[in-house]
């Protein structure tokens, strides 16, 4: 990875540099909290954000999307061109950038590309930016506090000048043409390993760090914990909707008034919707909130990492604040932590 | 004048030329895109089941189009939607895809209604299948309840018509009651044979019915197999499985040669919807077909 070093006052110049050829997404402040959102000037960034509302993965999977149009009469198919804009996603935190490869995984890197996907992906400059974290975040537990790759930019802010990691050509192209780049010294190290300190120290001790998740996730299977959570569930979807890396969807046929041309439109589902898991004729194989629930942290916290080698959450934090019913990930490692302290006593 | 140039013949330049796509390549270009398939033949088997034969329209994507048993496809009526179905012929078979319909629901009433040299949308196909290959050899009992026979007729079929590839083959094939048997004038056909050891019970016998009475795992009572050297297929609604697959054990088929098809609600069919996810596995990549020893390491698959 190449490591270079710009001053905090050129950043301007990198996203206007950027907004020449791309539409730069960046996080704005939205009513009470931040958004992903399209800027038309560099001052409407705010770049020490906590978390915003929703994940960036609105620009990969749109919440309701057409695969193609048809024509009832004659059968006919009709690839749906899909709009793709050249887009710099500029400020996401590294558990976006997380989330982001755990899609890669099962939208581009499967048996199965998906176009849609791919397109918006391959379109897309990914520019992120270090965090502190607030009372709700846990990527560290998750191996998420760090983007190992997945992103054309990070930004590390080291005061008053950030360490730039490069990891891509196009965006190394305009970084070197708009800002000042300059070699990594000794001190900027030294500051980089202080500000990785500081952070690692801000995370809430509050939320229990438990190394087997996966494994606990098997054995505690049975336990009535699930019933628990799964009474309040309220199957609204609101995690899922806010989630970085929830990517289930539904596929559905919307016709035009005229009822003779439509198009097929995958549109965003939820696990915990209750039915989810039904089957023609009526065999419902999750009948039930704890069902549901259960299995949405099994895999979130043990299935994906089967089959990827790696969790599909990554303590991001937004389904903390969204779930009305106080159902999260983090309540899952305090069931956890309950249950190894009952044992030692 | 313009005689003299009657001969030139017009060549393309080398840069205009592009290769005809293959049909896989077609098809990985979209893979959402169903292709249109002509009804070709309808059977009822039932009051409630129908047996659909289609074909292919597109020569480039029929011929790309290969099958194991126990695979599925996703169907379309456009405007109505998409479902998973799988296939009911064999991969022997060629240029024709059969499809077992048991009139359900909002998209199976449509299906039903329709009419020889319909069009449908496919895509496919989908998911892991029978092994096939891994069975050729062995003793194969297959174990069929209900609307379970769609999937496990393919593999039947399969093993009719390489027949001397495989072992010993017992067919138990469970119904609730005569007028639910489906298939009936082939394994009429078949049932003088020696080659095949069919049983086919009812739940609830007519006055017609002269086969057996009672569950499917009856006619384990009296089944003589060599269990180091047989592969059993066990298909069916969700409860049938865990008596069938004990019946097995108890005759000593391993785990591993045990082999079952799930259903659930494939909507992508390609491991991305989410919606036949159980515990760790997608049932579209991963299954259908699971043997008992992955099954059992599946949370919530049992």
């Amino acid at each position: 990875m190449l490591y270079r070093v710009i001053d905090a006052t050129e950043l301007p110049a990198l996203v206007e540099a950027f907004m020449e050829s791309y539409e730069v997404v960046a996080p704005v402040k939205r009513d009470r909290g931040y958004a992903f959102e399209a800027i038309e000037s560099p001052d409407q960034i705010v770049l020490d954000y906590v978390s915003t509302i929703v994940s960036p993965k609105k620009f990969f999977l749109p919440p309701e999307e057409p695969l193609f149009s048809f024509d009832r009469e004659s059968n006919d198919v009709t690839e749906f061109e899909a709009e793709v804009t050249p887009r710099v996603i500029f400020g996401a935190h590294a558990c976006d950038i997380n989330g982001l490869c755990r899609l890669d995984a099962v939208f581009r890197d499967g048996r199965y590309p998906d176009p849609y996907y791919c397109a918006r992906r391959a379109a897309t400059l990914i520019v992120g930016i270090s965090c502190m974290p607030d009372e709700n975040c846990f990527c560290h537990l998750l191996g998420s506090d760090e983007a190992r790759f997945g992103y054309d930019l990070f930004l590390q802010d080291i005061g008053g000048k950030y360490l730039v990691s490069i990891s891509s050509v196009e965006a190394a192209n305009i970084l070197e043409a708009a800002c000042e780049v300059r070699e990594a010294t000794d001190e900027d190290r030294i500051e980089f390993r202080h500000a990785t300190r500081r952070r690692q120290r801000a995370f809430n001790p509050e939320i229990p760090n438990i190394q087997e998740v996966a494994m606990l996730m098997d054995a505690f299977h049975e336990d009535d914990f699930w019933e628990e959570l799964g009474g309040r569930c309220l199957s609204c979807g609101a995690c899922a909707a806010v989630c970085p890396t929830c990517h289930c969807f539904d596929i559905r046929d919307v016709l035009e008034p005229d009822g003779k041309t439509g198009q097929r439109v995958r549109m965003a589902d939820c696990c915990t919707d209750p039915q989810f898991a039904l089957v023609a004729g009526g065999h419902n194989f999750r009948e039930t909130n704890t069902l549901r629930v259960r299995h949405r942290f099994y895999h979130k916290l043990n299935g994906f990492l089967a089959n990827h080698d790696r969790m599909l959450c990554v303590g991001c934090g937004r389904c903390v604040k969204a779930c009305k019913a106080n159902i999260n990930p983090i309540e899952v490692l305090k069931f956890f932590a309950r249950k190894g302290a009952e044992d030692v006593e | 004048m313009s005689n003299n140039l009657a001969s030139t013949v017009q060549v393309s330049p080398l840069s205009e030329y592009v290769p005809e796509l293959t049909g896989e390549q077609m098809i990985a270009a979209n893979p959402y895109r169903p292709w249109a398939a002509r009804i070709t033949s309808i059977q009822e088997l039932t009051a409630t089941e129908k047996l659909f034969e289609m074909r292919i329209v597109d020569e480039r994507i029929r011929h790309a189009f290969k099958h194991e048993p126990g695979q599925f496809v996703e169907v379309s009526i456009f405007g109505v939607g998409e479902a998973p179905i799988s296939i009911t012929s064999s991969p022997t078979k060629q240029g024709f895809i059969e499809l077992c319909i048991r009139n359900t629901g909002a998209f199976t009433a449509r299906l039903h209604q329709m009419q020889c040299g319909d069009i449908v949308g496919l895509r496919g196909p989908y998911g892991r299948g029978f092994p096939v290959e891994q069975m050729k050899g062995s003793d194969i009992l297959l174990v069929a309840g209900g609307i379970g026979i769609a999937p496990l007729r393919s593999l039947i079929n399969n093993i009719h018509d390489e027949r001397s590839e495989f072992g010993k083959v017992t067919i138990i094939y469970g119904s609730r009651s005569p007028k639910e048997v489906m298939f009936r004038d082939q394994f009429e056909m078949w049932r003088h044979r020696n080659d095949f050891d069919l049983h086919l019970t009812v739940d609830y016998p007519d006055d017609s019915w002269d086969g057996e009475v009672g569950l499917v795992t009856k006619p384990f009572e009296t089944l003589e197999i060599d269990p180091d050297n047989t592969f059993g297929a066990v298909c069916g609604p969700p409860v049938m499985y865990r008596f069938v697959i004990d019946a097995m054990r108890q005759k000593g088929v391993s785990y591993d040669h045990i082999y079952c098809s799930f259903e659930r609600h494939m909507k992508c069919g390609m491991g991305k919807c989410g919606h036949c996810q159980i515990g760790h596995q997608y049932v579209c990549l991963d299954g259908p077909v699971f043997n008992y020893w992955e099954a059992k390491n599946i949370q919530g698959s049992m």
